[in-house]
This record gives C-alpha cells, sequence and structure tokens, in this order.
C-alpha cells in the first residue's frame, strides 16, 4: 500500500504543479512507483509540465463517471516507466468530482503505486476539497512573501479541520541576495509563522522557466540549483536526513571571494 | 400527454432547456429527467442554457434543475439563452449525417477548456488553441489554426477528415483512430493540410484543390 500526498499551497502561482511534477519525477528517478494526479480540474497544467498533453485521450472525469478503467486513462511518462500520470478534464469544472469519489480514486492507485502525489488547484473551495480527500499527507507550498505564507497559513488550518495533520512546508522562489539585503522574508521568518516542518527550500532558478517550457522537469537537470533542491526533498520524503542547500553559506562563501577580489584588485 | 413539459433545443451556443409555464415544477423534472436519460451520451458534455419562459423559478427549484442537468453530464452555463431560436429541436433525431449533411459554423476561436460537440460537419472560422476540444460525427474544416483535439467521425466514420489551413494539433482522432504530435519539436506547417486515415493509421499530407 503506497502512500498519497497532496500538494497544496491556497495562493495560485506559488509552484505547485512545478513542485508536484519534480517530485514525482525524482521519487521515479529513484525507482519508486509513482502516479501524479492532476486535481486541477478545467485549468490542468501538469500534463503541460510534464510533456505529456499530446498523450492525453482518457482524464480523472472520465474515470470517475465510469467512461473507462483507471488503467487505461494513466499515462505513462517518456522518461520513466514507473511514472505515470492522471490529467485532469480540461473541458469541466471542479464539481464534476466529489470528495468521496477522489478518495475512492486515490486509494485504488495507492494500492498499485508507491507514492500518488496529487496536484491541488489553487483556492480553498472545491477542487481543494477534492484534492486532499484521499491524501495521508499534504506538502504545502508557500514564497517568501507576506500574502503567500498567509493562504499557506489558512490552508495549514483547513487541513487540521480535515483532520490532515503534519503537513510539511517547500518554501519556493528564495532568492539570497534579496534576503541579505533584507528585503525578502527568511526561511526563519516562514517558519516562524507557519510552524510547520520544512520539507525544503528552492531558490529561484531561470532553469525551472525553460524546463518547464520544454515539458522536462528540472529534477532531471544535474546542474540546476533547483533540481538539486528537488532531489534533495525527495530523498527527505524517503527518510533520509538531508542538510538544506546552503544559500546563506553561499552569500558568506560569495562575500569572502568579494574580498579576495578587492584585495587582488588592491595588489 | 397534453403538454411537453420542457423543450430542449441546440443552438450554436450549446443546448437551450425552455421550461414552460402552467405545470407542476415536479412534473416537469420528471419529464426532462426522461428526456436526457432517453440520449444520455448525446447530452453528456454540452453546454446548458435554461430559461424559464414567463416561469418564476425559485431558487430550490434552479437548484434542482441545474442538480438534474448535471448528473447527465451537462455543463450549466450563466446567463440568457443568446439568440433562442426555433429550429432543430433535437438534432439527432430528424437528422441522421452520416453523409455530413448537416454543418455547424463557428465564427470564434476555441480556447483552451472550450468543447464543441456536433452531429454533423464541423467548421471553425478561427482557431482552436491547445486545451481546445472539437468532436463531431462528419468533417472539421479551421479556416485558422488547429493547435487543440480534433475527433472527426466520431461515430465510427473512417472516411472523415480534418483539414486546417495550420494544422498543429495536440491530438488527432478519426473515429478510432487516434495520433498525437511529435514529441520533438517540428517545423510548422507552411501550407493548409488535410489528415484522413489511410492504411488503417492516420495520414497528414498537403492540401490540393483536386482533392475531394
Amino acid at each position: 500500500m503506497g502512500k498519497s500526498i497532496v500538494v497544496t499551497s491556497g495562493k495560485g502561482g506559488v509552484g505547485k504543479t512545478t513542485a508536484a511534477a519534480n517530485i514525482g519525477t525524482g521519487l521515479a528517478q529513484i525507482g519508486k512507483r509513482v502516479c501524479l494526479v492532476d486535481a486541477d480540474i478545467g485549468l490542468r497544467n501538469l500534463d503541460v509540465v510534464m510533456g505529456l498533453e499530446n498523450r492525453i485521450v482518457y482524464d480523472l472525469i472520465d474515470v470517475v463517471e465510469g467512461h473507462c478503467r483507471v488503467r487505461s486513462a494513466l499515462i505513462k511518462d517518456k522518461r520513466f516507466d514507473n511514472l505515470f500520470l492522471l490529467p485532469a478534464a480540461q473541458t469541466r469544472e471542479k464539481d464534476a468530482v466529489k470528495p468521496e469519489q477522489m478518495k475512492a480514486l486515490v486509494d485504488e492507485l495507492k494500492k498499485e503505486f508507491d507514492y500518488v502525489l496529487v496536484d491541488c488547484p489553487a483556492g480553498i473551495e472545491q477542487g481543494f476539497k477534492n484534492a486532499i480527500a484521499g491524501a495521508d499527507m499534504a506538502i504545502i507550498v508557500t514564497t517568501p512573501e507576506v500574502s503567500a505564507v498567509r493562504d499557506a497559513d489558512r490552508i495549514v488550518g483547513l487541513l487540521e479541520a480535515s483532520e490532515l495533520y503534519e503537513p510539511q512546508l517547500i518554501i519556493n522562489r528564495i532568492r539570497p541576495d534579496m534576503i541579505r539585503k533584507g528585503d525578502m522574508m527568511t526561511t526563519e521568518d516562514v517558519i516562524d509563522i507557519l510552524a510547520i516542518k520544512l520539507l525544503g527550500i528552492v531558490p529561484d532558478d531561470e532553469s525551472i522557466i525553460v524546463s518547464t517550457n520544454r515539458g522536462e522537469p528540472a529534477v532531471l537537470d544535474k546542474k540546476s540549483l533547483s533540481g538539486q533542491a528537488f532531489r534533495n526533498i525527495v530523498r527527505r520524503l524517503e527518510g533520509a536526513s538531508v542538510p538544506f542547500l546552503p544559500l546563506e553559506e553561499t552569500s558568506r562563501f560569495k562575500r569572502l571571494l568579494r574580498l579576495f577580489n578587492l584585495s587582488g584588485s588592491k595588489s | 400527454m397534453s403538454k411537453e413539459a420542457c423543450i430542449i433545443k441546440g443552438t450554436k451556443h450549446g443546448l437551450s432547456i425552455l421550461i414552460p409555464s402552467g405545470l407542476d415544477f415536479s412534473e416537469v423534472l420528471a419529464q426532462l429527467r426522461a428526456r436526457l436519460a432517453s440520449a444520455q451520451a448525446f447530452f453528456s458534455g454540452a453546454t446548458v442554457y435554461v430559461s424559464a419562459a414567463d416561469r418564476e423559478l425559485k431558487p430550490e427549484e434552479k437548484r434542482l434543475l441545474e442538480q438534474t442537468v448535471e448528473e447527465f453530464g451537462m455543463v450549466i452555463s450563466e446567463g440568457k439563452v443568446p439568440e433562442p431560436q426555433t429550429q432543430a429541436v433535437e438534432r439527432r433525431e430528424d437528422s441522421r449525417s452520416e453523409d455530413g449533411e448537416n454543418t455547424l459554423l463557428v465564427r470564434r476561436t476555441i480556447r483552451s477548456g472550450q468543447r464543441i460537440w456536433y452531429d454533423g460537419n464541423v467548421v471553425i472560422i478561427g482557431d482552436v488553441n491547445p486545451g481546445a476540444e472539437v468532436v463531431c460525427t462528419g468533417d472539421i474544416l479551421v479556416l485558422g489554426c488547429l493547435r487543440g483535439v480534433a475527433h472527426a467521425g466520431c461515430n465510427g466514420n473512417v472516411s472523415a477528415t480534418v483539414f486546417a489551413f495550420r494544422l498543429e494539433p495536440t491530438q488527432l482522432r478519426i473515429a478510432s483512430y487516434i495520433s498525437r504530435s511529435p514529441d520533438e519539436k517540428m517545423p510548422k506547417p507552411l501550407e493548409p493540410e488535410i489528415a484522413r486515415v489511410c492504411d488503417n493509421v492516420i495520414q497528414i499530407s498537403a492540401y490540393q484543390s483536386s482533392q475531394s
């Protein structure tokens, strides 16, 4: 029996879908059987980010309504044989599914997969309720912005109300340079407010935009810093203790470098 | 049955259900249910406008109506019925269009999440964007760029074709054949193309007017 994880945030545009795609691909990369479920009915994106849009024939709604079996709706990933996607319907709306149906679906998938990763839509309405219905665990994605953290806090409360305890946090799009100048909330600031376990920190990274547009998750890019961050997150999910990416230390290192440069230019 | 409890009409914006006055609401609901159930596959996925003529619907009645319609997989559209025309009630019954006699003309771009379903041919003056779907029993002609999903001959008509000024679909389906775009980047088509089933696969070729 596998584990189901919902990736949620409250606020839109903080990187839920990117996180789901990267964590899912990362888990598949280390040999886990993974199923990604796009619960964002009507505004699906996960298929595009995974580069699998052109393979969609059946979707989640078709499964729920009994037009096809789960197996025929699952799309096998291009890169990994142990990674599958259950796409959302684009021409329908969130209320086409009920939480009980989602739970039954996720429970069925859990029998086949080590991990079932559900990509939650933004907001706290029907779509959110559907997405968390079958989850054993929640990952909350936020960015170091007051509004995103506020929404994340709301989500923590709502998850608790639905008896989903101990969510884990990913802080996305961190910019060490801005933190250094005091212009951005630090990891500690965010943790102070939310008081939940930190699963990972992901730096703001241009390569994410490139990889998203290409349909190739950044976690596969050995050179990408955000890819490294997601690989670390995957290992932590698997129970390993991995130190967080040394964002602040990079700055110290850079300061050292700058010192050297300065002294170099003087001599 | 003295009076029909509801009239279902096809308009170019979707289906519209008209609820006449002077009938008990529960009677209306029961008849609507029976009508929808008799052709569930046809109605599923359609956009619906519900209008009550001169009857005043209570919020509770409205909710019940919506629930019923949604049960059959239809999508309720807010707002007034656009152009309430009095033609073609239940097209499927009065015309079998295997030969492609009926044609729907759509003068707009079909965007992500929008779906066109028609029993006949579909001509679109505009584009079909990624995430949009055009499904019909006959041919599909896009006088623009086809980037979404097109399914021609969905009743099993293998001689159906898909034509577009620029044919760059996410996925093409003709009858029960499916093909998808290649994963690697392809050069953009520079001329109108037509897709048809040849030797059990969907083939795309440049469109020449000498072809049918």
